[in-house]
Order: structure tokens, then C-alpha cells, then sequence
């Protein structure tokens, strides 16, 4: 089953487990330069607002009306992360494990493969283990950030890959792990056994309020109308590929077999333009975050999650071979990057340890 | 004596217990109100505050906002906006629910619609 609670996505499998419950939010972000470097994690700052696109039948498009689901504001160039939250059981000494495969414009983040309507080898991420994705897999301990791009004006993954602008947005699948696996790998502990681990979660998140407070974080990019209009160019975005950050997609460690099929959840979460946006709620969307190099100008943190004990998965070759926004508008002759300039975040980075990793202290 | 001023009172008094950051002029400042504002509401010797101060000492005690609400004999200003948007409807769903058991009232989700894809 799946619930909108105000911002996040609730996928709960009542008929698996009672604690069965797996929330995903989408957050803003700032957009990291795409250059030769390999940036760090960015921040969250914020969450985008969720919208069932059935609340809205007049003003969206027939198609997403068709595909059900959800929608989402984003400014072209803008970036996102994708959060996964899963329940903790205390009894159980975890959270419940969830596959999760994550598509843009109905091609996999993971393998670059178009969208199959069942998990197959390698295509998906598992959660707890992987806490966020940030971007296409294109190399074994690397993503390209996801940015918005007009879908139609050919940035999109999708239409780099398949020469179609048919679908965009981001396509969502979960499975919960089957019972009987879950009950048998972590059994049920006797309450005077339970402790609630003495770790402190640490949310990859960063109040801006000193933005607020000078107005930084009010600055918007304009969007390019002119080059929408005469492009023809829908209100619809699709995701394509920015910098390169350091991320690792985790291997699933308990095996294809145990994600329990006949339960899947999914979800078509449309991308509107930040102006289609308000010309269909009424309601302003969130501002731009800031740009990297205000961003790390003003000394905030960045971030490494690192957990050593776990296999990755690496980019396949078509995902390698995936060219950024960037390098496509370079070609084009349409620069679509604003403020690409590089920043040096070395110094800055907070490293979170993954549940099995070495302990590190005092990395600032 | 009031409901309200017991209830922060006793949540405020446990919190004490574990952390010195839980004092009646530490709560009371990060809550943007007076410690004597503070200690009378406690005491029941003032009317329950506003709907913003309630949220502020909901937010500083870990307390659920509606519930402070609630027992301050308010309602949350985001509830009455909805309600104010479609009184008749939400009137009536109100009403419905009323006398249902809990366990009945969780059933009442809308589910994300999945279509063609």
C-alpha cells in the first residue's frame, strides 16, 4: 500500500509484516559542478512538496493522469537526492530490508536497462544498506548527480538512451523482504534482551538557516523560456546526468530470492516545471537551493557515507558512457549549466559511517 | 489546576530529570516566553496560551502539537483552515468518525493511485 504523508512516500506491506514500512522523500539539494573532480555528498536542504496528480485532473497532462501516482516542482538544472527510510524493529535488532528499484524517464539509474516490471540481477538498490541514491551508478564508487532538464529537449537520460522523450519523471518499485527469510535471518529477541543501539542516526541534512537570514537562499534560477517556447519544449522535466559525486550502490547481500514478488509497490512520480508547477496548485514552489560555491564558501559541511564491509555494485556500460547535461549542452551549443564554477569541499566533509563500518571520530 | 498546565508540567518535570536543559527558564526562553508566563501556565493561574506558543512548547517538550492543543480546549489554525475550506464535508466526516473505535479510524487512508506505466 502506498500513502502521500505531506512530503514522503509511505510504502507499508501490512500483509507481510505489521512494521513492513519503507518512506522515501525526494530532497533538494545544491547542484554540484560538473568538472573533471569527484565531489563529496551534498547536503539535504529541504524536501520538494509531493502532490497526488489526481487532485489536479484539469490542469495535467492526460498522460500523467493515466500513469497515476505523484508530482513534484523542479527548476531546470535543478538537483535532487532520493531518501529511504525503513522502520526500525527493536525486537529484531534491524529495519525491515526493502528492494527498491529507482528509474528516470523509465530507464534504471543502475544499469541504464529500460524498465522491466520485475527486479532482475543487479538492478535495484536494498535498504537499510543503501540509505540514499544521488545519482546514475557509472563506476564503482561513483554517480552523476540527478538534475532536471526539460524532457524533449534531449538532456534526459531517457533520451540519450532510448531517442524518445515518451516517459520522464521517476519511476519507483519496492519489495519487502518475504517473512519466513525475514523471520529466519533476524529472529525475534526476548524484550528484556531488546536495547535500543546507543548510535546516534545522523540525517544527511543541514538547516540553512544563516541563508535564510541573508536572504541567499531566495535566489532563483530563471528559467529559460525563450528556449522552451521556441523548442516546443513541454512543462514535464525529465532527469538527466550532472557531476560526478562519490557514492557506492551497495550489492544486495541476501540474494535475489528473498524480495517477495507478488507484494510490490510502485510509484510515477511526475516532474512539472516549477512554473507549470504554480500554474497547477497555485502554490509558489520552494525556492532554488544555493549554488555550490556560496555553499561552500561559507564553510558548510559535505559528506562521505562509507561502509567498507559491503559490495558494490559498479556502473554498467551504458551507464558509463552516459553524457552528462553539461557535456550535451557543450554540443549543442546551448550552455545549460549556470554557475558551474568548481569548488574545493576537501576540508568540509563529514564522513557518516555505515552500521558495520570502522568506527572514525572527529573528521571535520 | 488545568489540564494543560499539569500535562506540560509533568512532561517538563520528566524531561528534568534527564537533562538540566529541561529547567523551567530554559524552556521557557527557547520557547520565547517569560519563565513567570511559563510557571503560571503551569500552575493553572493563567489561561492556555496561544496556538503558536503551544506548538513552540510542544516542539521544545517532544509533544505532539495537536494533543497540546487538545488539551487547551484548541484546535490547531492549520485544522481550521482546512475545515473552513469545506465546512459541510469535513463537518460531517467529523461527526461520522466520532464514536469509532480507533482501530476503525486508521483503516481511513487514501492510497497513492497507481495507473498505466
Amino acid at each position: 500500500m502506498l500513502e502521500l504523508n505531506g512530503d514522503t512516500l509511505k510504502f507499508t506491506f501490512p500483509e507481510v509484516h505489521p512494521d513492513a514500512e519503507l518512506t522515501i522523500t525526494f530532497v533538494r539539494t545544491l547542484r554540484i559542478p560538473d568538472d573533471d573532480k569527484t565531489y563529496p555528498l551534498p547536503p539535504g536542504l529541504g524536501t520538494f512538496p509531493l502532490q497526488h496528480v489526481d487532485d489536479h485532473r484539469e490542469r495535467v497532462p492526460a498522460k500523467w493522469l493515466e500513469h497515476g501516482g505523484v508530482m513534484l516542482p523542479m527548476f531546470q538544472a535543478e538537483a535532487l537526492w532520493i531518501k529511504f527510510s525503513s522502520k526500525h524493529l527493536y525486537n529484531r535488532r534491524t529495519k525491515y530490508p526493502f528492494a527498491v528499484k529507482i528509474g528516470t524517464g523509465k530507464i534504471s539509474a543502475i544499469t541504464g536497462d529500460e524498465w522491466v516490471k520485475i527486479i532482475s540481477e543487479n538492478d535495484y538498490c536494498v535498504v537499510p544498506e543503501q540509505p540514499w541514491i544521488d545519482g546514475y551508478a557509472v563506476d564503482d564508487d561513483q554517480v552523476r548527480q540527478f538534475v532536471a532538464a526539460p524532457l524533449g529537449a534531449g538532456f534526459t537520460a531517457e533520451e540519450q538512451l532510448t531517442g524518445k522523450a515518451d516517459h520522464g519523471g521517476i519511476q519507483i518499485e519496492v519489495y519487502p523482504m518475504d517473512f519466513l527469510t525475514f523471520d529466519k535471518k533476524f529472529p525475534k529477541i526476548e524484550p528484556r534482551e531488546v536495547k535500543t543501539s546507543g548510535g546516534v542516526l545522523r540525517g544527511k541534512s543541514v538547516k540553512c538557516s544563516a541563508f535564510a537570514a541573508t536572504g541567499l537562499n531566495t535566489r532563483s534560477l530563471t528559467l529559460n523560456d525563450s528556449m522552451e517556447q521556441e523548442r516546443g519544449v513541454s512543462a514535464e522535466m525529465g532527469i538527466g546526468a550532472g557531476g560526478k559525486m562519490k557514492q557506492e550502490i551497495f550489492k544486495d547481500p541476501h540474494g535475489m530470492d528473498v524480495w517477495q514478488r507478488s507484494q510490490k509497490a510502485r510509484c510515477f512520480v511526475h516532474l512539472a516545471n516549477s512554473m507549470a508547477w504554480e500554474a497547477i496548485t497555485g502554490k509558489k514552489p520552494p525556492a532554488t537551493p544555493v549554488t555550490a560555491s556560496v555553499y561552500t564558501g561559507q564553510g558548510y559541511p559535505w559528506f562521505d557515507y562509507y561502509d567498507e564491509s559491503r559490495e558494490v555494485l559498479g556502473g554498467t556500460d551504458k551507464l558509463k558512457g552516459l553524457k552528462s547535461i553539461m557535456e550535451l549542452g557543450f554540443q549543442k551549443g546551448m550552455p545549460m549549466l549556470p554557475e558551474n564554477e568548481s569548488v574545493d569541499p576537501s576540508d568540509k566533509v563529514f564522513v557518516i559511517k555505515g552500521k558495520a563500518g570502522p568506527v572514525r571520530v572527529g573528521a571535520w | 489546576m488545568s489540564r494543560f498546565g499539569d500535562h506540560i508540567r509533568a512532561r517538563r518535570e520528566v524531561l528534568g530529570a534527564e537533562s538540566p536543559e529541561y529547567g523551567l527558564r530554559k524552556v521557557a526562553s527557547r520557547a520565547g516566553i517569560s519563565p513567570t508566563y511559563l510557571s503560571h501556565l503551569e500552575n493553572g493561574k493563567t489561561d492556555p496560551p496561544s496556538a503558536e506558543v503551544i506548538e513552540a512548547l510542544a516542539h521544545e517538550l517532544g509533544e505532539n502539537a495537536d494533543v497540546l492543543l487538545a488539551l487547551a480546549g484548541k484546535v490547531s489554525p492549520r485544522l481550521v483552515e482546512i475545515i473552513a475550506k469545506r465546512p459541510e464535508l469535513f463537518a460531517s466526516v467529523i461527526e461520522q468518525f466520532a464514536d469509532l473505535p480507533d482501530h476503525a479510524i486508521v483503516r481511513v487512508v487514501r492510497e497513492v493511485r497507481d495507473g498505466e506505466w
